[in-house]
C-alpha cells in the first residue's frame, strides 16, 4: 500500500491495455539499458545518435531491412505457435536446417534457376518443418515439453552445418577453408535497391496470410481457443494434437524457408558457414514475445530489433561490443515480460470492505497510473 | 584387443566424470527450481556468470582459496537468482521470457566481463583427492575415484542431502507440495510464495557452482561462451532424471560419456567403415545432444503406449504463478 493507493487484480485482461504495458515494460527496459551503459562509462546518448546516424542512410535501410527479413520470418512462426502456447525456441535448428536442405537441392540438382529456386525453397520448408517433426509428435502426442526438445535440436543443427562447411561440402576451390560451396542461383533485386532482393516481400505477405487466417477463419479460431484454454478446445471439438503438430510444422516451415531466403536473397552469405545464422531465431523469439504473439506487430517489433542488431554490428567498430546488445536484449524481455503481467493489476482506493487484493504484489508494477 | 578396449573404457570414465560434473550441477540446480513449480531456463547464463566471477576471483581479486572463489561464483549466482525469483514469483512474470532474458543477460554479462581473459589459465585449482595415495597407481581406482573434491559433493554429497531433503523430512514434503499443488500447500499453512524464493535463489547459486566447476577444476582457463549449451543439456537431464536426485547423476553421465566418448575417438584417430576419422567425430559431435534428447522421448512414450499414469511427471505446477485468489 503506497500512499493510499494499493494495486488490485483485474479477472479480465484488456489485449490492448496489454499492449500499452507490455510497449512500456519494453520502453522502460531501454531506460533501464541506458542507464546500465551509463553506469559502465558508455554515454548511452552518443550510442544512440551513432545508431541512428548508421541506420539513416539508404544503405542502412536496406540493411536493416535485410537483417529483419530472418527476424521477422523466424518470429512469425514462434508468433504462431505461441498462440496455442506452445514454446518453439528451435528457431535456429530450423532455420539452418531449411537453408541447409536449399544448399542441397542446389548442389545436386541441375536445372534453370527459376526452377531450382523454386525447387530450394520448397526443399527449406520441408526441412524446417522435417527439424520439428520429432518434438512436434512428441509434445502433441506424448506431452513432451517442447521447450527443451527443439532447443536441443538447434545444437544438432549447429554441429551439423559445421559438419557440412568443414567436412562433406567444403569449398575447394576458393581460399575461404571454413565454408561450403557457393550457391549459384540468386533471388532477383528489388526494383530501385541494391542489397535487396525480393525475399523482403516473402515476410510481408506471410504477415497477411496469417493475420487474415486468424481474423476470418475457423482454423484460426481454433487455435486460439487451443491457446485459451486446450481442456476446453477438445470438449468442442477441436482435434487438438493433430492441430498442434500442423501448426507447428508450418512454424518450423516459416523459418526453413527463412533459411532459404538468407542462402540465396543476400550477397555474401550464398554459402554456409559457422556464422550463418546470427541467432536469428532466438532475435525472433524476442520479437514474437515483444508483438505478444500478434501477427500485425510481428514486423513493427521486428523492424525494431533487426535495427538495434544492426546498430549493434555497426558500432562494434566503435568498441562497442555485441555482448551488451545481447544484454539490452534481456533487460527488454524482462521488461516485456513484468508488463504483460502489470496489465492485470489496477491502482484502486481501498475501501474498508476491500478484500481482493494480492498479498504481496510488489508498487513496481503501476506503470499504467490509475484507471477509473 | 581386451586391453585396448578396457583402455578406452576407462579413459571415457576419466574423462565423463568431470565433463558430467558440469551438467550434474548445472541440472541439479534446475531441478531445485522445478521441484518448487519454477522453470528456470537461465542455466546457461547462470554457468556463465558462475564461471566468470570465479575468474575474476582469481585473477583481479587474487583469493587463494579455490574454496572462496567458489563461494564468490555461487553468491553472483545467487544474485542473478534473486532478480529471476523476483521477477518470476514476486512479480510472478511468465517464467519463460524471464528465464530466456537471464540467459541472454547472463551470457552478455560474462562474456563482457570476459572479454579480454580469453585463455589465460587459472592458477587457483582444486586438487585431486588422493588421500594417502591410496588411488595413484591403480588405472581403476585413478579414473574412477581421483577427482576433485567438487565432483564428490555434486555425485555423492549433494544428491544425498538433497534426496534427504526431499523425501525424508516434512519441510521435504511441503517444498514438493508447493510445486505439484501451490494453491493446496498454500490452504495447508505453507508459506508457498517464501518457498519458491528460496529454493529459486538456492537453485541458481548451485547452477552457478556449475559455471564455478569449469573454470576450477574441469578446464581452468576461461573462453567465451563457456556454457556452450551445457545449460540446456542440464535441463534435458532434471526431465529425464524424472525430477529424482540420483537420477540427475545418471542422465549426466550419459551425456558425459558422449561428449567423452568423441574426445577419446579423435584422440585416438578412430575410423568407422563408412565414414572417415575426421567424420566421425564431426558426427560424434553431435551424439550428445541426440542422445539426450532420444532419453527424455523413449520412456515419455513408452509410458503412453502403456497407457499407465506416468510417475515420470512434472511437478504438477512448475512453469505456472501462483496467484491466491485464482486457485
Amino acid at each position: 500500500v503506497i500512499a493510499g493507493v494499493r494495486l488490485a487484480r483485474r479477472l479480465e485482461v484488456d489485449p490492448r491495455r496489454q499492449n500499452i504495458t507490455r510497449l512500456l515494460g519494453a520502453a522502460a527496459g531501454l531506460l533501464l539499458a541506458g542507464l546500465l551503459l551509463l553506469l559502465i562509462g558508455r554515454s548511452p546518448f552518443t550510442i544512440l545518435s551513432d545508431s541512428i546516424e548508421a541506420i539513416w542512410s539508404k544503405r542502412g535501410v536496406e540493411n536493416v531491412l535485410r537483417q529483419a527479413v530472418p527476424i521477422v520470418m523466424c518470429a512469425l512462426g514462434v508468433a504462431l505457435s505461441l498462440r496455442m502456447r506452445v514454446w518453439n525456441i528451435g528457431s535456429d535448428g530450423q532455420f539452418l536446417f531449411g537453408a541447409f536442405c536449399a544448399l542441397g537441392i542446389s548442389i545436386n540438382v541441375d536445372a534453370p534457376d527459376p526452377v531450382l529456386l523454386v525447387l530450394m525453397a520448397v526443399a527449406g520448408a520441408l526441412g524446417g518443418a522435417l527439424w520439428i517433426l520429432v518434438p512436434a509428435l512428441a509434445r502433441a502426442y506424448w506431452g513432451v515439453n517442447e521447450i527443451i526438445t527443439t532447443l536441443l535440436l538447434n545444437f544438432v543443427a549447429l554441429e551439423l552445418i559445421k559438419w557440412a562447411s568443414l567436412g562433406f561440402w567444403r569449398d575447394t576451390k576458393s581460399q575461404v577453408t571454413k565454408s561450403t560451396v557457393l550457391v549459384e542461383a540468386t533471388l532477383p533485386r528489388m526494383w530501385g535497391f541494391e542489397r535487396l532482393s525480393i525475399a523482403v516481400l516473402v515476410p510481408v505477405v506471410i504477415t497477411i496470410v496469417l493475420f487474415l487466417v486468424f481474423r476470418a477463419t475457423t482454423v484460426g479460431y481454433e487455435i486460439d481457443m487451443i491457446g485459451g484454454n486446450a481442456r476446453a478446445a477438445r470438449f468442442a471439438g477441436v482435434n487438438v494434437p493433430r492441430r498442434i503438430v500442423t501448426v507447428m510444422l508450418i512454424t518450423g516451415s516459416i523459418a526453413g524457408l527463412a533459411g532459404m531466403l538468407q542462402l540465396t536473397g543476400v550477397p555474401g552469405s550464398q554459402a554456409m558457414g559457422e556464422g550463418f545464422s546470427s541467432n536469428f531465431g532466438l532475435s525472433g523469439f524476442i520479437v514474437a514475445a515483444l508483438a505478444g504473439a500478434a501477427f500485425a506487430g510481428v514486423p513493427i517489433a521486428g523492424l525494431f530489433i533487426a535495427a538495434m542488431f544492426y546498430a549493434g554490428l555497426v558500432l562494434q567498430t566503435k568498441g562497442l561490443s555485441v555482448y551488451i546488445v545481447l544484454a539490452i536484449y534481456a533487460v527488454v524481455l524482462i521488461g516485456v515480460a513484468i508488463g504483460e503481467v502489470a496489465a492485470r493489476y489496477d491502482l484502486v482506493r481501498p475501501r474498508p470492505h476491500h478484500v481482493d487484493v494480492p498479498p504481496s504484489a510488489p508498487a513496481a508494477l503501476t506503470p499504467t497510473g490509475p484507471t477509473p | 584387443m581386451i586391453a585396448l578396449i578396457t583402455n578406452a573404457f576407462l579413459s571415457i570414465v576419466q574423462a565423463a566424470i568431470p565433463a558430467s560434473a558440469v551438467v550434474v550441477l548445472a541440472a541439479t540446480g534446475a531441478m531445485v527450481n522445478e521441484k518448487v513449480g519454477v522453470l528456470n531456463l537461465g542455466q546457461e547464463g547462470l554457468i556463465g556468470i558462475g564461471a566468470v566471477f570465479t575468474v575474476l576471483a582469481v585473477q583481479v581479486w587474487e583469493i587463494e582459496s579455490p574454496w572462496l572463489c567458489l563461494l564468490v561464483g555461487m553468491s553472483a549466482a545467487a544474485v542473478a537468482g534473486t532478480l529471476f525469483a523476483i521477477a518470476t514469483v514476486v512479480v510472478r512474470a511468465n517464467q519463460v521470457l524471464v528465464g530466456l532474458a537471464l540467459t541472454l543477460g547472463g551470457i552478455g554479462l560474462s562474456n563482457q566481463l570476459g572479454t579480454n581473459r580469453n585463455g589465460t589459465p587459472i592458477t587457483v585449482v582444486f586438487a585431486d583427492l588422493d588421500p594417502a595415495g591410496a588411488f595413484s597407481g591403480n588405472q581403476i581406482t585413478e579414473a574412477f575415484f581421483q577427482h576433485d573434491p567438487l565432483a564428490y559433493i555434486a555425485y555423492v554429497f549433494l544428491p544425498l542431502v538433497l534426496w534427504f531433503l526431499f523425501y525424508r523430512t516434512r519441510h521435504g514434503l511441503d517444498l514438493r507440495a508447493v510445486g505439484e499443488s501451490p494453491a493446496t500447500a498454500d490452504a495447508t499453512g505453507t508459506p508457498v510464495l517464501t518457498f519458491r524464493m528460496l529454493y529459486t535463489i538456492l537453485g541458481c547459486a548451485i547452477s552457478g557452482a556449475a559455471g564455478c566447476y569449469m573454470i576450477l577444476a574441469f578446464t581452468p582457463t576461461w573462453s567465451q561462451d563457456i556454457a556452450r549449451g551445457r545449460g540446456w543439456v542440464a535441463l534435458a537431464v532434471v526431465i529425464l532424471a524424472a525430477w529424482r536426485p540420483f537420477y540427475v547423476v545418471l542422465g549426466a553421465l550419459l551425456y558425459g560419456a558422449m561428449i567423452s566418448l568423441d574426445q577419446t575417438t579423435q584422440a585416438r584417430n578412430w575410423d568407422l567403415p563408412f565414414l572417415e576419422a575426421k567424420d566421425v567425430s564431426f558426427a560424434l559431435a553431435m551424439l550428445p545432444y541426440l542422445v539426450t534428447l532420444i532419453a527424455i522421448l523413449v520412456p515419455a512414450g513408452l509410458a503412453r503406449i502403456g497407457k499407465r499414469k506416468s510417475a515420470r511427471d512434472a511437478p504438477g505446477g512448475l512453469a505456472v504463478p501462483y496467484f491466491r485468489e485464482e486457485r
